[in-house]
Formats: structure tokens, sequence, C-alpha cells
């Protein structure tokens, strides 16, 4: 009940703070001219997602869509489908008309290769449900400067469903997996933005020991409820705390390769990190690179929201915080840009590879500006950088420490 | 007296039958009936056994070559970047000349852009170069190891 009283005091509290910036936005359509007079900040906002079944997430490209959650929407526990972000590199395909007829084929590197329909792999394998992270490869691009390429993720191209499905090593192991396995190639059936369907829009894969990993999962829920179209249904990998690309969406096959798979989306900078700094901005050696597995360690507060201008100096903050293959550790909190830090109550996970909700309070000098950041450090000591380092043309690995600005009244 | 023969007897019983059933509205004298069932319609009318395709996806989205920032090119880049992805994405990117060539490749390469004339190809270049350029300042905006 707390919880729910002070997120709307903070809601209305982030209306009156119209001066301050980000949490202003429009709820105009793109394009339309605002009468003189209007506040400007409210012109600038950005655009706001529209969409049956889902919540006003905020759009970084309508084709292909994108759109990611903003701080304030990541505050429940296990993320609603309605606030998870949307991520497509292709055309979204038909909706099937009778989804336990979907097959997907299982090769290569297999004694028995086979084809399932997903009513079979339901009915045939153990049905699992884990609390578990999905993240886009690009969360935090937005923080590199110079601009890295690519939509332009804040911390929201990420999230913590429930999802239920089969685990993908139960599958592999009927299909017989060969010594020779040493990777898997991932198809789903999204057409290439271009219509052209000779090839598809992209197909990563994993390691042989993660695709065996016992929670990466061929999942058909998400939430207690089917896979929406939109998430990937009726039936999508999801291969947890790893860039998402590899968590295939309207999952069609899994190719398992005697070598690291080299579909579209696995070579150049493409889910890459410079292996050799370079300097930010140049346009590196895509053979100096390595693949991005796990994502790296962060929080990100999810109350107050950015630009929350609040009445009292005792600041009751919250968020959540993870670390892809790691269990978050500590997750410090500075009001002072760094200079003294105060430790949160971190709470463990329901499972491995989901959130962390870490709640602090912190009280505060006087009124006036301050600026919240929230460190976040896992089971290994690997903690957040103060700006994104690492720079690479296309921008992974972008996360740096979580930071919020509010207003204390006087 | 007219004898009651067998005749009479037959005629009266079932008279008496059809009476009683002609009269018992409520059919407690009946047994079962089959209760009425309209005939099937045909497949392709039945709306049940379709499922709209399109059912969960976005809408649909369209640009015009207005949405990007005015200036020499914008229609050859309109044309050449919308036929896959909205102008969204490119207005996101704050790249140097250098950077968005091998932006340019990228498309070529692993996104199957069609192939562009190298004219066409500089002139679109220099239109992203200009109204696209980096614009976050501090750290590697002006980095001295890009002159």
């Amino acid at each position: 009940m707390r919880r729910s009283e002070t997120w709307k005091a903070s809601r209305r509290n982030v209306l009156k703070g119209a001066g301050v910036a980000a949490a202003g936005v429009s709820l105009l359509p793109a394009g339309i001219a605002l009468a003189q007079g209007t506040a400007p900040s409210a012109a600038k906002g950005p655009k706001l997602l529209e969409m049956e079944g889902k919540a006003k997430l905020i759009v970084l490209g309508d084709k292909p869509l994108n759109a990611e959650t903003p701080a304030e929407m990541t505050d429940d526990d296990v993320t609603p489908t309605d606030k998870f972000f949307i991520r497509n590199n292709g055309l979204v395909p038909d909706a099937p008309a009778d989804a336990k007829a979907w097959k997907i084929k299982i090769d290569g590197e297999v004694d028995k290769p086979m084809d399932i329909t997903l009513g079979n792999l339901m009915s045939r394998f153990p049905n699992v449900s884990y609390k578990m992270m999905l993240e886009c490869g690009g969360n935090g691009r937005s923080f590199f400067s110079p601009e890295a390429r690519g939509n332009q993720w804040t911390n929201g191209g990420a999230g913590c469903a429930e999802w239920t499905g089969v685990r993908l090593a139960d599958v592999l192991k009927a299909a017989g997996v060969k010594p020779s396995a040493v990777y898997t190639g991932h198809y789903g059936a999204d057409p290439h933005l271009s219509g052209d369907t000779s090839k598809p829009s992209i197909s990563r894969g994993v390691p042989i020991a993660k695709a065996m990993e016992p929670h990466t999962l061929i999942v058909f829920k998400m939430n207690g409820k089917d896979l929406p179209l939109i998430h990937g249904g009726p039936v999508r990998l999801i291969v947890p705390g790893w860039a998402g690309s590899s968590s295939t969406k309207w999952l069609t096959r899994i190719w398992v390769r005697d070598k690291q798979h080299d579909g579209p989306g696995m070579g150049g900078f493409s889910y890459r990190l410079a292996k050799t700094p370079i300097v930010p901005g140049s346009k590196g050696d895509e053979k100096d690179t390595v693949i991005l597995e796990a994502m790296p360690v962060r929080a990100v507060i999810s109350f107050p929201a950015d630009g929350a201008k609040l009445a009292s100096k005792k600041l009751d903050l919250r968020g959540h915080a993870w670390a892809g293959e790691n269990e978050v550790k500590t997750v410090d909190i500075s009001t002072d840009y760094g200079v003294t830090w105060k430790p949160a109550k971190v709470d463990a996970p329901p499972n491995k590879y989901a959130w962390q909700r870490f709640t602090a309070s912190v009280d505060l000098p006087s009124a006036g500006y301050y600026e919240v950041w929230a460190k976040a450090t896992d089971s290994k000591g690997v903690t957040q950088p103060f700006v994104a380092g690492n720079w690479n043309p296309q921008g992974y690995g972008g996360n740096p420490i979580n930071r919020i600005r509010v207003l204390i009244a006087s | 007296m007219t004898q009651l023969n067998i005749t009479h007897v037959v005629v009266i019983s079932l008279t008496a039958v059809f009476l009683l059933v002609a009269l018992d509205r409520a059919g407690q004298l009946r047994g079962p009936q089959p209760t009425y069932t309209p005939p099937a319609a045909p497949a392709a009318a039945a709306p049940v056994a379709q499922i709209d395709p399109d059912k969960g996806k976005p809408p649909p989205h369209n640009d015009t070559v207005v949405d990007l920032p005015d200036g020499k090119g914008r229609e050859v880049t309109f044309y050449t970047c919308t036929a896959c992805h909205g102008v969204a994405l490119i207005k996101a990117q704050g790249l140097t000349r250098d950077l968005w060539d091998s932006t340019f490749d990228l498309m070529l390469e692993r996104h199957k852009m069609a192939p562009v004339k190298p004219e066409e190809r500089a002139e679109i270049l220099d239109y992203l170069a200009e109204q696209f350029p980096p614009r976050r300042k501090g750290r590697g905006g002006d980095n001295p190891f890009l002159k």
C-alpha cells in the first residue's frame, strides 16, 4: 500500500516539476506544432507507444518498432507484460492460426534431428518457470560519447518477466548432441525489413554450454499467459543474462553447429566489443573484436523518477540491479556526486538471472537540486564505471552509474 | 340402439389420443423431442474459424520525406533508407562522415540494402554528415586523436 501511495505522490510531484528536464513528456503525436506560450519542455518529449496491450513506452523507432520502458515504470518486482520493452530487428510475422501446430526444427550436430510442434514440445518435456532478465544488447547505448550507432537505449531495454517453457537442454539431449557440437544457431520467422524472404533478419547463437544451462528455455508463456506475438509468440528462446538478440523470437530452428555460428548479427561490429581499446568515434577494426555474451552489471533507480520535485529531505528510494551471469552483492548510493557512498539494502534474487530489489533511505542536508547515483557491484567484485567506457562503433556494454535528478522544495 | 362395435372403439380412442396430444402444450405426454439445430453455415462464412494474422502486430507506420530536415540530398536519402527502416533511426544517430560511411557498408553487407550508385552514396553521406553529426560533447566529442 505504502509503495503505491508514494508512487502516486511522486507522479503528482513529477507533473508539478515542469521546469525539470526529462520528466515532461509530450502527449501529442510527433510533428504537431504547439501554440506559442506552451511550456517548451512539453514539445521536446519523446514519442509514446500507442498499442493495444502495451503501456505508453518510449518509442525509439517505429519501423522496426523498438520501445523502451522508462525507469519509473520498472518498479514492479516482476515486469508486467504491458510494461516490457520491445525490440525488433525485422518485421513482426503473421500470428499463426494454430499456435500448437507451430514447428521447430532441431538439426545439425545431433544424432536424431527433429521437427517438433509446439504442442508436442509442451507435453513431451517438463515445463518450468523462472523470473529472468531479458535485456537488449544495446541497453545503455545512449550513454556513449560520442554517439555510437543504433537505437539510443537509456536503461529501459531490460525487464524481468516470469517465463514458462521447456529447457533447451532437455530438447537438445532428446535430439542427442554430438561431441562435435560447439555452438547453436537460432532462427526465427520474422521477415527481413526489406521484405526479402531469402535471408533471415537476424540469426545469432550461443556456445553449447550456455545452450545446455538449465535456465535457457524455449518459452511459450510470459507472466502466466500465452506469449504475445509482439514478444515472440507463440514461442521464443530466453537465454537469460545475455545480450537479448540470442533470445530469438518466433523460434523456428535451432541449428547445432560444429563451429561458432556465422548468421547475420554474429559478425562485423554486431554484438561485439573492441578487444584493443579504440579511440571513441573512430571506425575501429572488425577483426579486433570479441562477442558480447553476458550483459554487464547495472543498477536502475525506479523511484523516485528522474526529474521528480519532492517535498521531503528524507528520500526513500528503490530500484533493481542485475549482473548478467552473476549475482549483485552490493548497491551503493551517493547524493554528492560520488564523494561519499552509502550501502542500500539488496534483496536476494528469487532465482538465478532475476533482478534484485534494492532500497535505501537517505537524508539530504538541505532543500535544492540533487543528483542521486546508484552503483551496483557483483559477486566477482565488478562494479559500474562513472562513464560509459570501452567505446565501440555499435555501442555495447554501456553501463555507467545510474543518475537521477531531483529537486527538494524549500 | 346402435351397437358399439370395434370400429367405434378404435375411432373414439384414436380421436381422444389425438385431442390429448394436440392440447398437451406443456409436452408432458410426449417423449423427448430433438431440439432444432439450424444448418451449419458454410465454413468460409464462419468468422470463428478465422485468425486475423495481423492481430498483435504494431500499428502500421509510414514516414514522409518532410520528416527529415531540409537539405541537399534529402530526397535520395529518404528513399534509400526508408525502403527498410523509419526516419527515427536515422535522426537518433550522431556520427562523423567516416562512421556514416561504415554505416553504409553495414547496411549493404549485413542488412542487404539494394546497391547504390557511387554518386548517390556520396550525396547521401554528405547529407547525413551535415544533418546528423556527433552532438554529444565532452569526452570523445573533441578527441585529440580524431584530428
